[in-house]
């Protein structure tokens, strides 16, 4: 599916048209502030903002707190894989448990968890654990969903060709369903992790506890307008990071599987 | 892995020697809403070692519900499926099946489906990559082991799905109209080689199709079935001398041969025709 | 491969959901009765239902709840109808696509919340924070269903409007919006759920009124049978607005 080199032009054109104009937005609000016609206060000023960033990296040992909030990712990432995963097998493996229970996880998928921080700061405390916690009960109900379409969208001739081979129950699922499986796992743990990620970062700045979410509540009750806007821009600076590199990834391991 | 073939029971009029696979009255009946429903009714017939047969009937006529049934994965039915003998009771060792659809496992490299009924006797890796490399070149396929069948044509995934059965020495290759998704040429090609790979292994096997050309190019006998319920209308010897390729289809004896079968064949695929007719017009038009 | 009839099965799933259930409150009483948990973590369910009966006896909830529900209601709608027309112009225009759906689709996935500080700063400490955080968080995912249903048009649809001479707001409205109806709805109740997120955690972070502040104040005071019932009731809500949702979506086919 290869661009001629027009269609590959107007990419790019249409790319750069769209850098262009927010560039020329941010320069836009510049003068504007300079003009006075926006309140320097309430908008800082993109300039101040651009050089608070190094004052940010430096001074509040960025590096650290990206380190913070990225075990908790890790942590969640780990106990999604393995509860997530293994529910969705449970419930693919017992038809029945899985009729009673498969409208109620994807009621979970529709429900707000992550308001449930209250009732986890309760139980856990202003902990790491809270954070994790609420991280994967976020991202729970998109790995059980999309491990169970993997299991049960298995070609039954797959399953027929494991018969004729007379299989066990064990061997059919780990020779058969759960490679078949694999590609929609992924998607699952992706979807999964990019919802925990998010919850884990609001958390972080709703309890003031944790890494770079805590950073942003942090400059933020100290009035220092412009090193917020930065930290926030840092902040969704890396959740895109993680977003195209989870995305990488699970087209990487799509193919592979 | 064959199965130890004992010649027990007594010679039946039929054969000289033991039959490998012994289809006795088998019939299949489901209840439907609309009433009990018969697909086959009281089919019987012997492949003896080594022969080529073909089940050959009209769509509806209940073939794929036999390849079931023969293959162990349908087991509630009348009558008594044997291999050498002995009942079988679910899926049989000795039955190696080859299904319509695509079966290959498509995480797993041409070699590695292939080498899969090896793995699971417990093959040591180096032996069973060697074993399977050797019936991926039986099929044709030298040189793609280390392809993923996304990465070949359907006549090419179908000869891997073959080669995996191989793999697994069955003494009766059971086929379900392995060939249907292909187009015309590549059927006749595939066809020839899989004749070809037939009698270098004095494979018997048992092949269900719709194809008429093809029953009478590969098989020593064609077994026709009527349309439902599916009885076992005639069985015609096909004495063409082997080996036979390709080439025999424009042959005389061969033409006669389509002809004769497709007299039967005729007459039940236009009782079906009339059947899915007067049942699409029971049923009224769509609200 | 079970044997068993339709109504039976049913049955069986119904019989099994009642014992789940079963289980999880008797387990929960035990757990509460206990005393394992230190007091009132985990409160007798008797205790939770005397709270829900008080809570919803209360006019104070419903003028909260009120509160809550204008500041979601106005922020979808000022999201919804930003969302819909990014969503249109980009699924209109490849040129327009390319410069400026990337954003939407990096943008979309990451925490709103983060942006509260800045909204407080623009919109005040009230109501208008909280609707503004209502708004950026619902206008990406309507933006990104209503730009994939705009593709999804099939194209003879736009080709009849043209030569019927249909003007740019008439193409809108009859021909592009009723096409697009079900990934608009889709998009709209996924928007729904991450506005009701994004408003109410903004009340439990800075507000004084709304089910996020009474929930917060129940932590403060450590009414946690309080806490319990204020969240089954928001659940309950969040869970069957999106089933409602999802019921109309079916039935206007």
């Amino acid at each position: 599916m290869s661009e001629t080199p027009a269609t590959a032009r107007s990419r790019m054109a249409a790319h750069a048209a769209g850098a262009g104009t927010v560039l020329a937005g941010v320069v836009l609000v510049e003068a504007l502030i300079r003009a006075g016609v926006i309140n320097g206060f309430v908008v800082p000023l993109p300039s101040a903002i651009l050089a608070a960033f190094p004052r940010v990296i430096v001074e509040e040992n960025v590096l650290h707190r990206f380190w913070q909030t990225t075990q908790e990712v890790m942590w969640a990432a780990l106990l999604l894989a393995v509860f997530g995963v293994g529910l969705g097998a449970l419930l693919y493996r017992y038809r029945l448990l899985r009729r009673a229970c498969e409208t109620w996880v994807a009621a979970l998928a529709a429900a707000p968890i992550v308001l449930m921080y209250p009732l986890f700061l309760v139980i856990f405390g202003r902990s790491a654990t809270t954070i994790v916690a609420i991280g994967f009960a976020a991202g729970l109900s998109a790995v059980i969903l999309k491990t169970v379409e993997g299991l049960a969208g298995t070609r039954r001739v797959l399953l027929d060709v494991g018969r004729s081979f007379r299989l066990t129950p064990a061997q059919q699922f780990r020779m058969i369903l759960l490679p078949s499986a694999l590609p929609s796992i992924f998607v699952g743990l992706r979807l999964g992790l990019i919802f925990a990620m998010i919850n884990i970062v609001g958390v972080e700045f709703l309890i003031n506890f944790g890494g770079l979410g805590q950073l942003i509540n942090d400059l933020a009750e100290r009035y220092d307008l412009p090193a917020t806007y930065a930290a926030i821009f840092f902040v969704v600076l890396v959740s895109v990071v993680f977003f195209v590199v989870t995305e990488r990834l699970e087209r990487w391991a799509q193919r592979s599987a | 892995m064959q199965p130890s073939v004992t010649v027990a029971a007594p010679a039946p009029a039929s054969a000289a020697a033991t039959p490998l696979l012994d289809v006795e009255r088998v019939s299949k009946r489901f209840v439907t809403p609309e009433g009990p429903f018969t697909a086959i009714d009281d089919v019987s017939f012997t492949v003896a070692p080594g022969e080529f047969v073909s089940v050959i009937g009209p769509s509806g006529c209940g073939k794929s519900t036999l390849f079931n049934i023969i293959g162990g994965l349908v087991g509630d039915y009348e009558g008594r499926v044997r291999v050498a003998g002995t009942g079988i009771t679910g899926t049989h060792a000795g039955i190696g099946m080859v299904f319509q659809e695509e079966s290959t496992f498509p995480w797993r490299t041409v070699l590695e489906n292939v080498a899969f009924p090896l793995e699971l006797a417990g093959m040591q890796k180096e032996e069973r990559l060697a074993r399977a490399r050797h019936f991926v070149s039986l099929v044709g396929l030298s040189g793609f082991e280390r392809r993923h069948p996304a990465e070949l044509s359907g006549g090419m995934r179908q000869r891997v799905s073959i080669a995996r059965t191989l793999a697994s020495e069955p003494a009766i290759l059971l086929m379900d109209e392995p060939f249907a998704a292909l187009d015309e040429q590549t059927r006749v090609i595939l066809g020839d080689k899989v004749l070809q790979i037939q009698q270098q292994l004095k494979q018997t096997t048992l092949l269900i199709t719709h194809n008429l050309t093809e029953a009478v190019q590969l098989s020593d006998r064609v077994l026709v079935m009527t349309y439902r319920p599916g009885r076992l209308k005639r069985i015609v010897d096909i004495e063409l001398p082997h080996p036979r390729d390709s080439d025999v289809v424009g042959s005389e004896r061969f033409g006669r041969y389509v002809a004769e079968i497709w007299h039967d064949l005729r007459e039940e695929a236009t009782r079906g025709l009339e059947a899915d007719e007067a049942q699409a017009r029971a049923a009224g038009p769509r609200s | 491969m079970s044997a068993g009839t339709p109504s039976s099965d049913t049955r069986q799933v119904w019989l099994l959901r009642g014992a789940i259930v079963a289980v999880v409150l008797l387990g929960w009483e035990a757990l509460a009765a206990s005393g394992w948990l230190f007091r009132d973590v985990v409160p007798s369910l008797a205790a939770i239902a005397r709270a829900l009966v008080r809570l919803l006896g209360n006019p104070e909830f419903y003028t909260n709840l009120a509160a809550t529900a204008g500041e979601i209601g106005v922020g979808l709608a000022i999201g919804g109808v930003c969302g819909l027309a990014a969503g249109i112009a980009i699924g209109a225009n490849r040129f327009v696509a390319g410069a400026y759906e990337a954003l939407l689709h990096y943008l979309g996935p990451t925490p709103k919340i983060i942006f509260f500080p800045v909204m407080i700063m623009w919109f005040g400490v009230g109501a208008g924070s909280k609707m503004a955080m209502a708004a950026i968080s619902c206008f990406f995912p309507i933006a990104i269903s209503a730009a994939a249903g705009m593709r999804g048009i099939d194209r003879v649809l736009i080709r009849v409007g043209r030569s019927f001479r249909a003007r740019p707001w008439q193409m809108v409205t009859k021909i592009y919006l009723p096409a697009m109806r079900a990934p608009v709805l889709t998009g709209v109740r996924l928007g729904l759920g991450v506005a009701i997120i994004g408003t109410l955690l903004a009340e439990t972070k800075l507000s004084n009124r709304g089910i996020g502040f009474l929930i917060i104040q129940a932590y403060s005071t450590f009414d946690m049978p309080r806490m319990y019932a204020l969240l089954i009731v928001l659940f309950a809500l969040a869970i069957g607005l999106n089933t409602l949702i999802g019921r109309f979506g079916r039935h206007s086919r």
